[in-house]
């Protein structure tokens, strides 16, 4: 299965990977002791079974027999917990690290003071369990993520970026394979636990290809499946019947914001934030590809929440915002175009499409209330380097898709203070609320949705307000694929998800630009390909 | 058009290719003079109503938007016209700056070559060294400003004898100057911008300049050199020197306009070379930063929807071949009319 991105990664060590397009990758390369079914729902995967204690502190994981990792080793018990270990290491930086913060033992462990995770302990070789020291709903949900998935004894106990990821999922990285900034490679792992799967040989990535390249080169059969079609290819395939049918709707939730660091004046100043979460358009925003695009004026967007008018999100009112201008210090007259904010304000962005495209909208709404924007167009590593490190990036495009389908995602990993880190947060905006956090806290701990949905409202409201991030859009991917691919259903947690799928060349044509449209036809009238 | 020779113009003015470019340079120019005042449309302005279409592509060429709309709604024609003055700028003031340097260089090397060196001032040396110091600590603006400043001393010292500018360590100047060109002519010229643009942390107008006018100037410098070593020996450059005639006086009045006639051939090629690479350094990102309209960063932002839009695409490219030809066609005539072989 040949894919490709026009971005890059950076690493493929699940205990530091924080970009959704490493996590396309990690999702083939390791498994879980538990991972996301078909529908979302947290299911056993390395583990045979799980029981939890009937307080919901205690998880007791069966692991299966026969496990090995890509290397041949046997998976132990042993390996689960020294995983965990590695990747809550004070040395390891994982962005992810406050997920898992309930583990008993965890403050001592992260910090230096104790030598191993006292919650996670081997009940023998196939057995382990973990101990909270509070209940958490959200903790198998977390736990299915790629942060603790075991890693192969070559990993050691500590970090070490120079390892080749090896793990024991349905896809192995042989040495070689990985060509930084350009390609990744994966091979089948022959001893993956589930029989006959990955139905894939490979499958690989190319990176740093514009969507006009995936389009050509999906019509001339080089590409098996693309993601990142341009506004204008998107809407011709969408128009064409025959094209449709071979799309999806990627169905993991994705929102974008213009993200503002609070410690980096102007944005120290709430009001100056609000006035920016006032000023955006959204619905410009959204025109600008209205085949993927919902305007958002909260963090959880409509996929989770059902439409509420009376939520005080962020809506635009060029009037309110200068107001808030006014307010900071800042007052504006858009018609003399006198006064304002002094400093031009510099506005990292990265080489892709829609992103720049949006920076240039950002510069144009923001002048209206008397902020100048500078735009700095890096590289898409770069990007990340100086947005998740400490007092380097002013202003930013940001975007979140979901690790796993639960409101507390939006705001753990973004908001809370505890996902700030100096040099890799994920926290990018370094916003502290303690109110926020003790809200986040209850939230984690309580079981009935009901009281869940009403703290998550209260925390996005609150969110909204402070305005770390002025809400811009959501996004749904749409992705195209070969009509000989078979057995892909769009995951509800991971994008392009390829593990079940497979290629029937054999009973397709070659996917020539033409060969294509003749299989669709076929496709669209019933008959078999 | 009289570099030393009164017929150069007739050839010049007869030379078909010639007559071709300065028609194609001279639409360019009035364009980019005249249009931004009746394009009628701000180009860095959206206009969401008129702009796009049902399917949120840019409008067609229309009434209202002569050359349609690009990606983000924005005239097209007016952005072009923006267009064409930034690269007109960047093309004209690169190449100056990289004619001066290139000028200066190649005459002082090709005068000194032979001599047993020249004393470069310790007020030099010691800039040169501080702007090394300042380079690795991270501030390139100031360690360029230092080079400059060290250099323009160092060059007054040496050619004016001013003594105290004159202190300094003994240096073989021809030797020195040219292995430096040697030294920049191995990186790809593109290479070298962008390597220059990236230090420079911020992309402007002026530091785009500065960029390519800083790495421009070393093919001129080669060339200059080997015009010199032709000019110094002539008996009416010896007689100024057996006279006493200062050596800046010398380079200035005897060997400049000699060297004149290929310096005015390069300069030309050039504009057109600092054009492309404005367009180029630019189409990858490293050039002026968005919204400034350039024909560079508009193919890059119209290549994504040009199946839908080819205008996205046609108007800055022909833009950049009209106007690349029309000053190669011009340099081609000059070079034609001022070499004697032609006579």
């Amino acid at each position: 299965m040949r894919l490709a991105s026009f971005a890059d990664i950076r690493t493929l060590d699940p205990a530091v990977t924080s970009d959704a397009l490493a996590a396309e990758a990690l999702e083939l390369m390791f498994a879980g002791l538990v991972d996301f079914d078909a529908q979302g729902k947290v299911a056993p995967d390395l583990a045979e079974r799980f029981e939890v204690s009937p307080d919901g502190t205690d998880y007791r994981f069966v692991l299966r027999a026969g496990l090995v990792f890509h290397d041949g080793s046997p998976l132990t018990a042993d390996d689960v917990k020294r995983s965990i270990e590695r990747s809550l290491a004070p040395d390891t930086p994982n962005s992810f690290a406050s997920f898992y913060d309930r583990i008993a033992g965890f403050e001592d462990f992260t910090t230096g003071k104790a030598p191993h995770l006292d919650g996670v302990t081997v009940g023998g070789r196939f057995v382990v369990s973990i101990r909270l020291r509070e209940p958490d709903a959200t903790f198998l949900s977390a736990l299915a993520m790629h942060s603790l998935r075991p890693v192969c004894p070559s990993a050691g106990d500590k970090y070490d970026p120079t390892w080749l990821p090896c793990g024991a999922g349905p896809f192995k990285l042989v040495a070689g394979n990985w060509d930084r900034g350009r390609s990744l490679l994966l091979l089948r792992h022959d001893g993956y636990h589930r029989p006959g799967e990955p139905y894939l040989d490979a499958v690989q990535w190319s990176y740093g290809m514009n969507g006009v390249t995936q389009r050509f080169k999906l019509e001339a059969g080089e590409l098996d499946g693309t993601r990142e079609l341009s506004l204008a290819d998107t809407a011709r395939f969408m128009r064409d019947p025959r094209w449709k049918a071979l799309g999806d709707y990627d169905s993991a939730r994705s929102i974008s914001a213009e993200g503002m660091n609070v410690e980096m004046p102007p944005f120290d100043n709430v009001e100056v934030r609000r006035a920016v979460a006032n000023a955006l358009d959204r619905d410009q925003y959204r025109l600008l590809r209205a085949a993927n695009l919902e305007a958002l004026t909260r963090v959880l967007s409509r996929s989770f929440r059902d439409e509420d008018p009376a939520f005080p999100g962020q809506k635009h009112d060029l009037a309110a915002a200068l107001e808030h201008m006014a307010r900071a210090g800042f007052p504006y007259d858009p018609t003399t175009g006198q006064g304002g904010y002094p400093k031009t304000i510099v506005y990292v962005v990265y080489k892709q499409g829609l992103i720049e495209l949006t920076g240039q909208l950002l510069q144009q709404q923001l002048a209206r209330i008397g902020l100048r924007v500078e735009l700095k167009v890096v590289s898409y590593s770069t990007y990340l380097s100086l947005t998740k490190r400490r007092g380097t990036t002013t202003m930013a495009p940001e975007g979140w898709q979901e690790d796993f389908p639960d409101a507390s995602d939006f705001f753990d990993p973004l908001f809370a203070s505890s996902a700030i880190n100096d040099e890799d947060s994920n926290n990018t905006s370094f916003y502290r609320n303690p109110v926020l956090d003790e809200l986040l806290v209850r939230g984690r701990k309580e079981l009935d949705p009901a009281t869940r949905k009403r703290m998550y409202d209260e925390a996005d409201a609150m969110v909204c307000a402070d305005a770390p991030w002025a809400l811009t859009y959501a996004y749904r991917s749409w992705t195209l694929h070969q009509p000989y691919v078979r057995g892909f259903v769009p995951h509800p947690v991971w994008s392009e998800y390829v593990a079940k799928s497979w290629l029937d060349r054999a009973a397709t044509a070659v996917a020539s630009r033409s060969g294509v449209l003749r299989d669709v036809r076929y496709a669209a009238g019933g008959a078999p390909p | 058009m009289n570099f030393l020779d009164p017929r150069a113009k007739g050839r010049f003015l007869r030379h078909r290719g010639a007559r071709v470019g300065l028609v194609l340079v001279g639409l360019i120019v009035v364009f980019a003079v005249v249009a931004p005042l009746f394009a009628g449309q701000d180009p860095l302005h959206s206009d969401f109503a008129a702009g796009a279409t049902v399917d949120g592509l840019p409008a067609a060429p229309s009434g209202v938007h002569w050359l349609g709309t690009d990606r983000l709604y924005r005239d097209v024609f007016a952005r072009l016209a923006y267009g064409a003055r930034i690269s007109l700028l960047v093309g004209v003031v690169a190449t100056v700056i990289a004619t001066i340097i290139g000028a200066a260089v190649g005459i002082v090397a090709g005068y000194y070559e032979g001599s047993d060196g020249v004393r470069i001032p310790w007020v030099s040396v010691t800039g040169l060294v501080l702007g090394l110091v300042t380079l690795v600590l991270g501030h390139p603006q100031a360690a360029m400003i230092l080079v400059f400043v060290s250099a323009a001393i160092g060059l007054a010292g040496v050619l004016q004898s001013i003594e105290p500018l004159r202190a300094g360590p003994r240096l073989d100047a021809d030797t020195a100057l040219m292995r430096l060109v040697d030294v920049g002519l191995s990186f790809p010229f593109l290479l070298l911008v962008m390597a220059l643009g990236a230090a420079l942390d911020k992309t402007s107008v002026t530091t785009i300049f500065l960029t390519l006018g800083l790495t421009g100037w070393l093919g001129t410098a080669r060339i200059v050199r080997a015009k010199t070593l032709q000019v110094r020996n002539l008996e009416f450059v010896l007689a100024a020197r057996a006279l006493g005639r200062p050596t800046l006086a010398i380079l200035l009045r005897h060997i400049l306009p000699n060297v004149a006639g290929p310096l005015v051939v390069l300069a030309t090629a050039s504009v057109a070379q600092m054009i492309l690479a404005e367009s180029a350094l630019s189409y990858l990102g490293a050039g002026i930063a968005p919204p400034t309209p350039t024909w560079g960063h508009m193919l890059y932002e119209g290549q994504d929807n040009y199946t839908a839009a080819p205008w996205l695409l046609a108007a800055p490219a022909i833009s950049i071949l009209v106007t690349v030809l029309g000053f190669n066609l011009v340099g081609e005539g000059l070079r034609d009319a001022l070499d004697p072989r032609a006579q």
